[in-house]
């Protein structure tokens, strides 16, 4: 295999050979290689096929706009797909694979597609999928996704560890080419905090694959002490690897950091991130991020072997590669021709240096042979380039033998991150190129993307540029400047714009990435999807990975060339981000498995888990869930035991999860009133109170307790799930409706353990502990007030509240003693014969009792639908609900109310979700009467129970229904009864 | 990915710290108000292309509540300030 | 069950230990006070301080403000809840105080990389010259609402909630992994 490399490459260290594969085959490059450039060194033109024609492709690009060579690099969890060639750092060990290819690159067989070009043009999919429908799901769609897409996403965890971050500077600089260097010199002398962040390996941008000297000296030099100086300065951050991708609101710009993709798996270090999404909050912005070669629409333009000019140089000067033995240019501009100074400076034949333009003003004086007003029409070769067919002035042709073409059709800057924030290019007939938006607020571009050319006038540009985004900051600044280089005329670069070699022969790419031809878009054209979002959209020129950033102005050109138009009437399509593609793993960030989201958990988690719960995950928290007892296999077995121990002796449970708020202020029981619907004024202290929250639409919305602690001081608990709404919820009251009054609120959920001691013998084992007397005439039903335990070791907050309907307690201690005293608790109540029970014994021995939760209370019922009507105050002036809660529909007798339902034949079973309907009347939603929101299976009864919400259920008790589960199919026959299965008449409660 | 606010009492935080409830209604009528004024507070809600008075609770920093006057079409926020200040005029 | 013995538990493992490298610490902070102190409309940090000196001078007055008329109060003394009770009483009228001694939980992050380790979780600006000693944040580390303050040069104090404690320790010993 001939070997293209040769000397020089200011990138690469020779003594560092570095080992890896392609396809399979084992080859060799430098340090500092890119896998394109090792590629291209190993003579390997061809690297892929296409998307849709399955052409043989090259390497076209020697940076981040690739749309060719994309490959799936690494194996397993670390396998990248869609990888740019040009963008891969090599290190030892890399694994590439071509894509889009079977059975290889070399040999495809999906290259057949190439014959059936004509069938394959512009809004293929449209016309050819359109009929018949049935045939859309079963074939058309399976067989489209099997063959559309670029590389396969791994299906094994990426074991790399992935975060973001923030960061913070006065002035961004994006972009380290020469403009940027000099915008962060200026800005880093003036003293402000400045990032300046680069997507390359190393900062220099152009000034790296620079082959003349700058003001008398090696530009490597230059480079070397401009980069000393800046890393001597500790207000500088400098972020290589570093793509800033996107422009966000509020001056935030996102980048993302290859910190360990480019490292050999046995170096990479766990701990440290393998990328890293960087967010910038900056106050300026100098935005220097260049301008992109474009190619030229030429028959056989996607050939192996062409490329754009300035990729050449950069292969030839910054990694010491040679693009071929025998080069040809196509171009219409001026810079193009330092590529064939440089490749002839390395004694690599410039066989021609063909030039649309007819009179081109070029200061050329190398030994090339000029072609002027000439086009390239053509190229030949299989696998890669043979010769070009260049079509004179006059009408002749003539083929050249060569290996390689540089194509150069002008230069668009890359004006994305201007734009991302709703800003449109400005089309220059000048620079035959689409501008920055005029006003780019805290944002200044300067150099190439500003229309800047040359190392000399990008440098000054990004001075100055620096100097007003000081000024905006209020800093005085003195542009930075090369030394030894004289400050010139703007020099302008007369370019011709050639958006379509006309006497081109064969297909003439546009979108190399999407196999999208000049005759697309005229097709495009005619059939009326000429407005450039269409166009878009019907030829999908511009989509995909590289968003067309080699391609879209070309479609653009070819669109106004065909209406007769300027490109700037037609208009660019909207830029958006991402720059590039940004990796999941970066996005997601340490956010996985069991980083997902965090987990609260409970002060008595140790003393449950110590006791063999079950956990479930509920929200955020863990909650116990059972305990199951040894012998006991099924959960509902450890829950009926549960069940029938707390009904009749005691049990203990956790219910720390509870919302918690402390409510302090001198309108304290005002505001209580004015957010519940029942009274609260009169709350005395030492006193519990039931109390329901409306929304303002008069639906509820929570329920819960609030006992008086003291003058002015209240405690309230919500239930689990909305302990962060309800508190919430209670702020906008505080704060939004009613400032006025003196209120406020402390969430005091987790300065709390607490728990539920419940059952018969409850009382007895409490009086274990505390030292207060907790008789019922001294502790009645819903006491609550502060208790002394533990022969006054502890204090704790008592409350007489019942979820279970048994006679029970809730007990709150600070936190951290919360383990010991539930330990305390297990002991006392041992000789009683004491069960902890968890939330699935909570829920069935509420459904026994009739008590909601937010299966009943879910958005749509009042409090008279679950039963509670009586306790909406009707003497209040006021409260959150009072006036929709008395609207029409929501006093309708016939409105879905709480009621218990249980199966006729006691066997039977139900499920929640169930509709219930009348007997006889047939089986559809057309009948419903209701649904069931709960059911469980009652230990305590020996039969399914359910809580349901039927149409004046609470007058129906004992009236037979159909329990209708239209999932399953399958009816039931069920009766409706009290929804208070257990103790209806509440003498445990009060006993 | 992420836009910034400024809370008039932590400073500038990310648009995460924050919860959005919607717009700021009409204020909330008096108990025997005509019932169309509390329709209008309760559910009618614009929805403008331009400027829009939003509540925002910052949630994950002092727990205040916002009114932003924020721009739907730029996403500029012109104006944020403690939402007690609806009622009770800059003192807060 | 009068002498039943209790232990105060901490939110963390018994085997969790500080994580110490060569630029960066992490360790929790064991016992002290924190409590939270609720102004009303009219209340001022400087005659909080002023009461708070004259009523407990013994607990110190380091105040962290975390929300308009709202203060953390922070010490490394033990206080009883009869002394609590006490310091309740004295306090002027407008003020009003909630023990969060158990529902918070303290820890710190110190050395030369905490910085670059909080800046993983939190968009505050930590940078030297903008964010004085002294100084407090509420924000959020990642999804975690914390209060960051900073203590020393390169050391910062952070309060949790107390059942997001486990997940915040562990969040942190991740993002500080690469400086051990």
């Amino acid at each position: 295999m001939t070997s293209f490399r040769i000397d020089g490459g200011t990138l690469i260290d020779r003594n560092d050979v570095r080992r890896f594969t392609f396809n399979g085959e084992v080859l060799t490059g430098f340090g500092g290689d890119t896998v394109a450039s090792s590629l291209l060194a190993n003579g390997k033109q061809l690297v892929g096929r296409s998307f849709k024609y399955h052409r043989p492709r090259g390497i076209l690009t020697a940076g981040a706009a690739e749309p060719n060579a994309l490959l799936t690099i690494g194996r397993d969890g670390r396998r990248d797909p869609n990888t740019r060639a040009t963008m891969a750092e090599l290190f030892d060990g890399l694994e590439a694979r071509s894509q889009n290819c079977w059975p290889n690159v070399n040999f495809d067989i999906g290259a057949a597609n190439g014959l059936l070009g004509p069938l394959l043009g512009a809004g293929f999919y449209y016309k050819t999928f359109m009929w018949p429908a049935a045939f859309w799901e079963k074939v058309y769609e399976p067989l489209i996704r099997k063959a559309a897409g670029l590389g396969r996403a791994s299906y094994d965890p990426d074991p790399g560890y992935y975060e973001k971050c923030w960061a913070h500077c006065d002035l961004l600089v994006i972009g380290a080419g020469p403009a940027g260097l000099a915008a962060a010199l200026t800005a880093g002398r003036a003293g402000v905090r400045v990032i300046i962040a680069d997507e390359g390996v190393q900062l220099g941008g152009g000034l790296i694959a620079e082959g003349s000297p700058v003001g008398g000296k090696p530009a490597d030099a230059v480079l070397a002490d401009i980069i000393g100086e800046l890393h001597a300065l500790s207000n500088v951050e400098i972020k290589k690897r570093t793509t800033v991708f996107a422009a966000y609101d509020d001056q935030v710009f996102g980048a993302v950091e290859r910190v360990q993709k480019h490292l050999p798996e046995g170096e990479i270090n766990p701990h440290r991130a393998m990328e890293r999404l960087w967010r910038i909050v900056a106050r300026q912005v100098v935005l220097a991020t260049g301008a992109e070669e474009r190619p030229i629409v030429f028959g056989g333009n996607d050939r192996p072997g062409v490329m754009m000019a300035g990729a050449m140089r950069t292969y030839l000067n910054a990694y010491g590669v040679a693009p071929g033995k025998r080069v040809a240019l196509f171009a219409n501009n001026s810079q193009a021709y330092q590529t064939a100074l440089d490749l002839e400076v390395r004694g690599i034949e410039v066989a021609a240096i063909i030039d649309p333009r007819t009179c081109p003003n070029i200061d050329y004086d190398g030994k090339a042979r000029l072609i002027a007003g000439a086009m390239v029409r053509d190229t030949a070769g299989r696998k890669a380039i043979k010769s070009i067919t260049v079509r004179h002035d006059d009408g002749r042709d003539e083929v050249i033998a060569v290996d390689a073409l540089g194509v150069s059709g002008g230069y668009s800057p890359i004006v994305h991150l201007a734009c991302h924030r709703g800003g449109k290019p400005v089309w220059s007939d000048a620079h035959v190129g689409f501008m920055p938006p005029e006003n780019t607020d805290g944002m200044t571009p300067c150099g190439a993307v500003a229309g800047k050319a040359g190392i000399a006038d990008c440098f000054a540009d990004g001075g100055v540029a620096a100097v007003k985004a000081l000024a905006e900051l209020g800093v005085m600044g003195e542009a930075a400047s090369l030394p030894g280089v004289e400050q010139t005329a703007e020099t302008v670069d007369h370019i011709q714009p050639v958006w379509h070699v006309a006497s081109t022969k064969g297909k003439a790419f546009v979108d190399f990435q999407n196999d999208v031809a000049a005759s697309d878009i005229t097709l495009a054209m005619r059939e009326g999807y000429d407005h450039v979002e269409l166009a878009k959209r019907y030829t999908t020129n511009g989509m995909a990975t590289d968003q067309g950033k080699t391609s879209n102005v070309n479609a653009i050109g070819i669109l106004a060339e065909n209406k007769g138009v300027s490109p700037g009437e037609i208009g660019t399509t909207t830029f958006r981000p991402f720059y590039t593609p940004v990796s999941f793993g970066a996005l997601v960030g340490a956010s996985k498995g069991m980083d997902f989201q965090p987990v609260r958990k409970s002060p008595l988690h140790g003393w449950a888990g110590r006791n063999g719960a079950k956990f479930v995950e509920t929200g955020l928290w863990y909650r116990s869930s059972w305990f199951p007892k040894d012998g006991e296999t099924f959960w509902r077995d450890s829950v009926d035991r549960e069940v029938n121990t707390v009904r009749t002796k005691v049990g203990i449970c956790d219910v720390s999860t509870l919302g918690k708020i402390e409510i302090f202020g001198a309108d304290a029981a005002e505001f209580l009133n004015r957010v519940y619907c029942n009274a609260f004024l009169k709350l005395p202290v030492g006193k519990a109170r039931y109390g329901i929250m409306l929304r303002e639409d008069g639906f509820v919305y929570d329920d819960g307790t609030t006992s008086c602690l003291g003058g002015n001081h209240y405690f309230m608990t919500t239930t689990t799930a909305l302990a962060a709404g309800v508190l919430t919820h209670l702020e906008f009251c505080a704060q939004v409706l009613w400032p006025e009054l003196d209120v406020r609120l402390a969430s005091a959920t987790d300065q709390w353990a607490q728990m539920a001691i419940a059952g018969p013998r409850s009382r007895e084992v409490l009086s274990k502990i505390i030292d207060d007397d907790i008789s019922n005439e001294a502790f009645p039903f819903l006491a609550a007030r502060e208790v002394s335990m533990f022969g006054g070791r502890l204090k704790g907050r008592l409350f007489r509240i019942s979820f279970s309907g048994e006679l029970a307690y809730e007990i709150a201690v600070p936190a951290g003693y919360g383990e010991s005293v539930a330990d305390a608790v297990m002991a006392a109540g041992e000789e009683f014969g004491i069960t902890p029970y968890g939330t699935e014994t909570l829920g069935v021995m509420r459904i026994e009792k009739g008590h909601v939760t937010h299966a009943e209370i879910n958005g749509t019922v009042t409090p008279a639908d679950l039963g509670m009507g009586r306790m909406v105050s009707a003497k209040k002036d006021d409260f959150i609900g009072r006036v929709m809660n008395l609207r029409e529909g929501l006093v309708d007798p016939d409105r879905p109310a709480l009621v218990g339902i249980k199966p006729k034949s006691p066997s039977d079973k139900f499920a929640t979700g169930s509709h219930i309907l009348n007997p006889g009347e047939d089986v559809s939603l057309a009948n419903d009467q209701g649904y069931v929101t709960s059911m469980c299976h009652s230990p305590t009864l020996g039969h399914a129970i359910g809580l349901a919400l039927v149409k004046n259920g609470p007058k129906r008790h004992g009236e037979e229904v159909v329990i209708w589960n239209g999932l399953a199919g399958t009816t039931v026959t069920g009766i409706l009864c009290n929804p208070a299965f257990v103790d209806p008449e509440n003498e445990k409660l009060h006993a | 990915m992420s836009s910034l606010v400024k809370c008039p009492h932590c400073g500038l935080r990310p648009r995460e710290e924050f919860t959005i409830r919607g717009e700021v209604a009409t204020p909330r009528p008096d108990a025997g108000a005509d019932e169309a004024l509390w329709f209008d507070h309760v559910y009618l809600r614009d929805n403008p292309r331009g400027e829009h008075r939003e509540y925002w609770h910052h949630s994950g920093g002092c727990r205040r509540w916002l009114v932003l006057t924020r721009n739907t079409l730029t996403h500029e926020t012109s104006d944020v300030v403690d939402a007690s200040t609806l009622k009770l005029g800059e003192r807060a | 069950m009068r002498d039943y013995p209790l232990e105060n538990r901490g939110a963390f493992p018994p085997h969790v230990a500080a994580g110490a490298g060569a630029s960066i610490s992490l360790a929790p902070v064991k016992g002290g006070f924190v409590i939270h102190l609720l102004g009303d409309a009219k209340s001022d940090e400087a005659a909080l301080k002023k009461a708070l000196a004259k009523i407990a001078p013994e607990l110190g007055a380091d105040v962290r403000k975390s929300a308009p008329n709202q203060w953390f109060w922070v010490g490394d003394a033990d206080v009883s809840s009869d002394r609590l009770t006490e310091i309740q009483a004295g306090l002027p009228s407008q003020f009003a105080l909630a023990d969060q001694t158990h529902g918070r939980v303290r820890m710190r992050l110190s050395g030369p990389s905490s910085r670059t380790v909080l800046a993983k979780g939190t968009m505050v600006d930590l940078s030297a010259d903008l964010f004085a000693i002294g100084q407090s944040a509420m924000t959020q580390i990642g999804h975690i609402g914390a209060m960051i303050t900073r203590i020393e040069d390169d050391s910062f104090e952070l309060i949790v909630l107390r059942s997001f404690a486990g997940s915040l320790w562990d969040e942190l010993n991740h993002m500080a992994a690469e400086f051990r």
